[in-house]
Order: structure tokens, then sequence, then C-alpha cells
């Protein structure tokens, strides 16, 4: 059966903590009653209720100490409430704790605003020294999980909520910084590129639609992997459409239009509107203008050559 | 292999040998508050005992860190980590120039510091998750944090006082510089902390009231480990704005000073 983002997170590192003692959970009250660390290890799992500044800080105190915290809350309360504790404990000093942060982008859906984080790849990459993923299923955030947990650098993991995705095939050496999902024949074809369990999912339906696109998915997007996936991007394509459910500011997209500035990068993202009504995931993603109609309009676009909503250099 | 626990590597110093201590460090924040920056003196002078006591304990035991939660107190952190024998050379000469890392609020760059602060409330919170790892590992060791009156404003240092009590983090201390000002001016003008023992107390501290700038009493408190205590601890530590300096003692304008050469050799032959 396959494990939404939070859960396979949830299960590897109780795996991971029957080898490695040093491991801590720590939950802000959002990681329920039947964490199956609570279980396997109740001497280590702390749920430090609704003080997630404190919990940050915290842990760093106790990566310092000799321990490996991972952290969790949902994004909003992570990226945005916890800003400058991420900026400080993580960022400038650098402690080894691992925030895993569910609730990513709009998957709170109906929950609202509040529930809903299409800022933190903004605030995230905005800070130094921090490893930012956003692995899209199961295999891909087991395996971002078991990487941070033999680090000693920080990093913040985004997921969703009870999304369950197949894993994409990936080589068995661990996660490739491009993950050329499909390379058609035809190389002067559009290049999608996705980000996340929404930008990858939508990137897949649109390929399959159009099977001449190609697809590279991208699991780390910090500023130091992806100025190394430009490179390869950019040796192979040079028109791409980055499909990442996030705001256009701060996000992947306009990295890579930095990084690239020989290409034309488009994008589909979650824009800048305030929503205030209910829907389920997809239903919100559509009122965002996230859905399989925008990307394909988007590759035609593209395709067409006409202006970027990313411009080139900018 | 988990963090392991240690005990005292050596004694702790007698109360006339702090005061010596504390002397010659405040005679270093004043020679930075005389160079081209100058500095925080008066909370500097103000939590100087307090920081000398507290490093003397962390000095003789590896498992104890003290935070300089009150960052803007850089000048005298310096001082006392060099007088403590923590850094190895003279921060004074140094202090505020390009090519070093002696900034007007600490970095971890500086050998002895243990996080960097200055944004309020963060170092509170690293001090207790400090304790919270020796008591995960069964170890002795305390988090002894020194936050400010005014700091106390800040919603992180009381959220990290929830969690602590709620975590039983007896190795927990929090010492409170009690110097009464604030940026602007004075804390019952700004926004006054009325029953402040009473309200550690409600949060589940222990609690103690001291004189902060008797270093035998300061230093009792940091001698213990507080192995058996499931409560943190709160010293409320009542200190004087510019401590040991008489022309600037309890006054507000000393938050903040800059002087010539010629002012600081005159304090220095008055500091106390």
């Amino acid at each position: 059966m396959t494990l939404s983002g939070r859960d396979a997170y949830r299960d590897e590192l109780t795996h991971l903590a029957t080898e490695d003692e040093r491991i801590l959970c720590l939950e802000a009250d959002l990681g329920g009653s039947k964490h199956p660390f609570a279980a396997g290890h109740p001497d280590r799992f702390f749920n430090l209720g609704i003080a997630e500044g404190a919990m940050v800080d915290m842990a760093a105190g106790l990566a310092a100490a000799g321990y490996k915290p991972f952290v969790s809350t949902f994004a909003p309360f992570a990226a945005l409430r916890a800003a400058e504790s991420v900026k400080l404990s993580l960022g400038y000093f650098g402690a080894g704790v691992t925030i895993v942060a569910p609730y990513a982008g709009v998957a709170g859906a109906w929950f609202g605003t509040t529930h809903q984080c299409l800022e933190d790849f903004a605030v995230l990459r905005g800070i130094p020294g921090i490893v930012v993923a956003a692995p899209h299923g199961e295999e891909e955030m087991r395996a971002v999980v078991r990487g941070a947990a033999v680090s000693d650098r920080p990093h913040y993991i985004r997921t969703g909520r009870n999304a369950k995705p197949a894993s994409l095939p990936r080589p068995a050496t661990g996660i490739p910084l491009v993950n050329w999902e499909h390379v058609p024949e035809e190389s002067d074809e559009v290049c999608l590129v996705s980000v996340g369990e929404t930008g990858t999912e939508l990137a897949l339906r649109a390929r399959e639609a159009h099977p001449a696109l190609a697809h590279a998915h991208l699991c780390f997007v910090d500023h130091h992997h992806l100025q190394q996936a430009a490179d390869e991007l950019s040796a192979r394509y040079h028109r791409f459409v980055v499909v990442e459910e996030h705001r256009p500011d701060g996000g992947v997209a306009s990295a890579l239009a930095l990084l690239m500035p020989g290409c034309t990068v488009h994008t589909v993202n979650a824009g800048h509107e305030w929503l205030s009504c209910g829907g389920d995931h997809a239903e919100v993603l559509t009122q965002l203008g996230m859905d399989l109609p925008a990307v394909l309009e988007a590759v035609e676009r593209c395709r067409s050559n006409h202006p970027p909503l990313v411009k080139k250099g900018t | 292999m988990t963090p392991q626990a240690h005990s005292l590597t050596a004694s702790l110093d007698s109360g006339t040998a702090l005061h010596e201590r504390a002397l010659a460090a405040r005679k270093l924040v004043i020679d930075m508050a005389a160079s081209e920056r100058g500095c925080h003196l008066g909370g500097s002078l103000s939590a100087m005992d307090i920081m000398i006591a507290a490093l003397d304990r962390v000095a003789a035991d590896e498992g104890s860190r003290m935070v300089l939660s009150k960052g803007h107190a850089a000048a005298g952190l310096y001082s006392a980590l060099y007088l403590t024998g923590m850094l190895a050379e003279n921060p004074a000469p140094l202090y505020g120039s390009v090519e070093h890392h002696y900034t007007g609020h600490p970095t971890h760059a500086v050998p002895g510091v243990t996080f960097p602060t200055g944004s309020l409330g963060h170092g509170v919170a690293y001090a207790a998750g400090w304790a919270m790892a020796r008591r995960t590992a069964g170890a002795d060791g305390l988090g002894i944090a020194v936050a400010g009156d005014g700091e106390l404003q800040e919603g992180l240092v009381w959220e990290t006082c929830q969690v602590a009590a709620a975590r039983r983090l007896g190795n927990f201390v929090l010492v409170v510089d009690r110097n009464k000002g604030q940026n602007d001016g004075l804390v019952v003008d700004i926004s006054p902390m009325a029953e402040l023992a009473e309200r550690f107390r409600s949060f589940g501290f222990d609690t103690v009231e001291v004189d902060g700038h008797d270093l035998t009493e300061l230093s009792g408190i940091f001698a213990r480990d507080r192995r058996d205590s499931e409560c943190p601890l709160a010293v409320l530590a009542d200190t004087v704005k510019g401590k040991g300096l008489p022309p600037v003692e309890g006054k507000a304008a000393s938050h903040y000073v800059t002087i010539d050469a010629e002012r600081a050799a005159k304090w220095k032959e008055i500091v106390r």
C-alpha cells in the first residue's frame, strides 16, 4: 500500500531510529495520537505542544548536544511562524535539524488560508545553507529522510496532506539532481520541469496528453542544488515549463530563469490570489489556475514562443 | 552514541577571584565603549556578574552551556569569555572592526559563544534545548540562559517556559537580568511585568530572587546540578544598569554609549 508523504516520513524515521539512537522526533501537536515513532521509541518522541518557534530553537540546542532532531509541523507554521528561528538555528547557526512540513501548497484545501502555504520556497530558498526538498511519492520521501538522517546539514522537507502519488522510477543509487522521467527522441521539444507532489502529477498528465514533451523532475530545490540542475537542464533543452504549487515569487521557476539566462522559462504556479472558499485540493488548485489545461496552455505558449511569464534574466 | 554524562572537571573559583575577574572585564567593556562603534554599556555591566559566575560553571563542566540571550550585551560577553579563559585574545581592540568577529550582537564564530543572539528570545529556547538534551541522555549539566527583563516581553520566552515546564527540565536555568531598563526607557513605563516571581511559579518554575551582583550567591546557584529537580529555575537577579561605574549607574542613557579615550581612562580608574 502506497503511503502519503507525511506517513512515509513517519514510518521511515521510525525505522531509522531503531539503528540510530541519536534520532529524536519532535512534534508541535500536529503529529496525531497514533504516531508510529511514539509507539516505537516513546523515550525519543516529544510533543512539545503548540510552540513552533521554541521547537525549532530547542532543536538547535539538541543538535548541538549530539542529537539528530526531526521536527514536524504544518508548512505555514514551520516556514512562516517560525521563520526567524529557522533563519538563525538552521541557516546561520547551521544546526543539523530537519524540518518536515506537511500541508505545503494548498493541500490543506478547505481548511483555509491559515492552513495553506504557498510561500515556503520563497522563505526557505532565501536562507542559505538549508537543503530544501519537495519529494514526490513514498519512495522519494523515504530516500530524502534517509539522506537527512546521515547528514549533518539542516533540511526542510515539504510535503502534502494525504495524497499518495505513485513513486517515479529513479536510479537505485539515490535521488538524482535531475530525474529525467521522460526524454523523447525529438530533442527540440519543450521540457516540463516538475516540483513537488502536485507539480509532478500535473506534469505527468500533460506528458501523457503530449508524449513528445520531455519531463524532468526535481526533488532538491535549494539554490545549491538548482545551480547544478540548471546546468544539466540547459545542456539538453532550451524551452521549459516549470510546474510548482507555489506563488511565482521566490519559487523554482523564477530561480531557474535567473540560472538559465539563455533559455525560455514559463511557469504554471498558484499565482497571487488569496482564496477564501472551500473545496478539495484539486478544486482549490483549479481556482488558483493550477490544472491540466493551464499546463497545456503554458506548453503551447512556450512552443509558440510567446513572451514568457517569467522573463529571461530577470 | 548518545551525548554522555560529564562531571565537573575543575573546581569553581572563589567569590574574590570572580570579583577580580568581573572588574577586569568591566574595564574591557569601557574600552569597547571608547571604540569607534561604542557599545551597549549599561546592559553589559548589569549582566557582567551573572555571566562571570555562569561561565565559571561552564568552564568547569563541559556538560553545561550558557547563552547570552540578551545579545546586545555582547561587549560584556566577549569580555567575560576572555577573562574566564574561554577566549584566547583580548576582544576590546578588535571589537566592531571589519576583520574580526566581535560584532555588536554575538556570533558563534567567536570561540565560547554558544549561539548567535540579538533577536530576543531565541537564546532562551536554545538553552532549554541544551538542557533537554542532557536530560534525554540521562546526563548532568545545565542549560543556562541570561535574558533581560525587557526581553520577557517577547512571546518566544514564554512559549519556551511553557515547554520547559511541561518537559520538567529542572536543569534549565533562566536568569533574568532585572536592570529595569530597555531600549526606549524603563520597563515599568513601557510594558511592566507585575508579580514576576509569581508569574514564573505559575508556569511551574522554581524561583529565586537574588542580588545580581552578589557573585558568591550567583556562583552557589550555578554550582548546583539540579539533577533531582523537575522544575526549571528562574533566577530573578536584581541588577543596576551600568553597575560598577558611578557616573552611569542606574541611568537609562547608559543603554548605548560611545566615549572618547580620555573619558575611558578616567572611568577605568573609578570602576569597581
